[in-house]
């Protein structure tokens, strides 16, 4: 995993950058906001500590702009202040999560652990279950045959796979996987187990969809 | 020089007419009783006697009638493009129901898709104990993936280039399969509702 460090304290810059490595991160280490955003920009990175106070361009700047351009890689915050508005301005420009100074090292890495760790499980890469294997890459289902599914079906089966242990609601499955959209209603999560429980069957997997009173559960199945 | 079908044309026209007439039967029934007809067209063919020949050369078969109707199974053609992958085993259904028809082969490359993404039902009847006729089965989506997929006609899988041109247009062909259950999940869910409305009413 890549990191972009913006510290101008150079001693300050050394152990953090030293830290980081040490757990196992590529570190690019900046002096300055300038030189960060160019950085940012050009590269890509899985999170970003920016100190607020900088020479050329601070924090808060550099933020604002990669945010501009779309760019979304977890940012965390450094300040010396620790005034209340500084966090907020922080937060509203769109980090992430903010450290005031002095902080311990060891909480800076578990900080960075806790924002890199989304996008992580985010991209599961292939998640087996049961006879079933699926790509989060290509959104690829594979058993005997294989097929593409829509990014909905996958997130629904993904949410499935991941709780098996447990049923799923119609409401909770609107919650996270519609974000709870105005359009959304029950019969949507319906229909979608429906294309699920026919995509299921077309590639001949074992595994189903069991419905209860309590929510939607993915079941393994046994070959007889 | 004669035809390598020899004094059969006839036979293999009339058999291919009757099998073609009776899928039309197909529909007229799946009409009155549903008001769905489940196919879409139906192409059909004599093998050529230029591609008959070749395919008789490629296979190191002597050139007599025998392998053109008896080691060989395609003579005759037909292909139907169904509207719904359920279509497709309903018409199969009908025609493994029929008296005069004895299935020899059956090969269900949408159950299990071909490497290279293609679907299609493969099925070779024996007509009155005689003439063997070719039907493939197939869904609107399953044939136009056919159709496109002939016209760019790759077959090479050296370099990293062709694999990734044969791993896309395998995922073409998943995609497509994926819609065609999707509207038969949606077919399906208004099949359902109306039944049930009739019912209530």
């Amino acid at each position: 995993m890549k990191i972009l460090l913006a510290e101008d304290t150079k001693d300050m810059n050394r152990v953090i950058t030293a830290a980081l490595e040490n757990m196992g991160y590529d570190v690019c280490s900046c002096f300055d906001g300038g030189e960060a955003l160019e950085h940012a920009l050009a590269d890509s990175f899985d999170a970003l500590v920016l100190d607020i106070m900088m020479p050329k361009k601070d924090g808060i700047e550099v933020l604002k702009e990669i945010r501009s351009r779309n760019i979304v890689t977890p940012v965390l915050l450094l300040t010396a202040k620790t005034e209340i508005e500084d966090r907020v301005i922080g937060l509203d420009a769109g980090a992430d999560d903010y450290l005031s100074k002095p902080f311990a090292m060891k909480e800076l890495l578990a900080r960075v652990r806790a924002m890199t760790r989304r996008k992580q499980e985010y991209n599961t890469g292939i998640i087996d279950f049961g006879d079933l294997s699926l790509n989060g890459e290509t959104f690829e289902l594979k058993c005997e045959n294989s097929i593409r599914l829509s990014v909905k079906e996958f997130e629904l089966l993904q949410a499935l796979i991941l709780n098996s242990s447990r049923p799923l609601s119609a409401r909770f499955i609107l919650d996270n996987i519609w974000d709870n959209a105005d359009d959304a209603t029950e019969s949507v999560v319906e229909l979608y187990i429906q294309y699920l429980r026919d995509k299921l069957a077309a590639i001949a997997s074992l595994v189903s969809i069991m419905e209860a009173d309590d929510g939607y559960r993915l079941v393994k199945g046994n070959r007889s | 020089m004669g035809s390598i079908y020899g004094q059969k044309y006839t036979e293999l026209e009339d058999t291919m007419r009757s099998i073609v007439d009776e899928i039309g039967s197909i529909r007229e029934i799946a009409l009155s009783r549903s008001g769905f007809d489940p196919i879409e067209h139906i192409s059909y063919r004599i093998k050529t006697e230029e591609s008959m020949l070749d395919k008789i050369k490629r296979k190191g078969l002597p050139l007599t009638t025998e392998s053109a109707l008896e080691a060989i199974h395609d003579a005759v053609g037909i292909r139907v493009v169904c509207a719904f992958i359920n279509d497709i085993y309903a018409v199969r259904d009908h025609l493994l129901s029929l008296k005069n028809c004895e299935v020899i082969e059956e090969k269900d490359y949408i159950r299990h898709a071909k490497e290279n993404g293609y679907r299609s039902y493969h099925m070779i009847v024996k007509v009155n104990g005689s003439i063997y006729v070719e039907i493939q089965l197939r869904t609107i989506s399953q044939d136009t993936w056919a159709a496109l997929e002939h016209h760019i006609h790759y077959k090479k899988d050296k370099t990293d280039m062709d694999k990734l041109i044969s791993a896309e247009l395998k995922r073409c062909a998943d995609e497509l399969a994926s819609t065609d259950l999707s509207m038969q999940t949606i077919r399906d869910m208004i099949e359902k509702n109306r039944n049930e409305q009739e019912q209530a009413g």
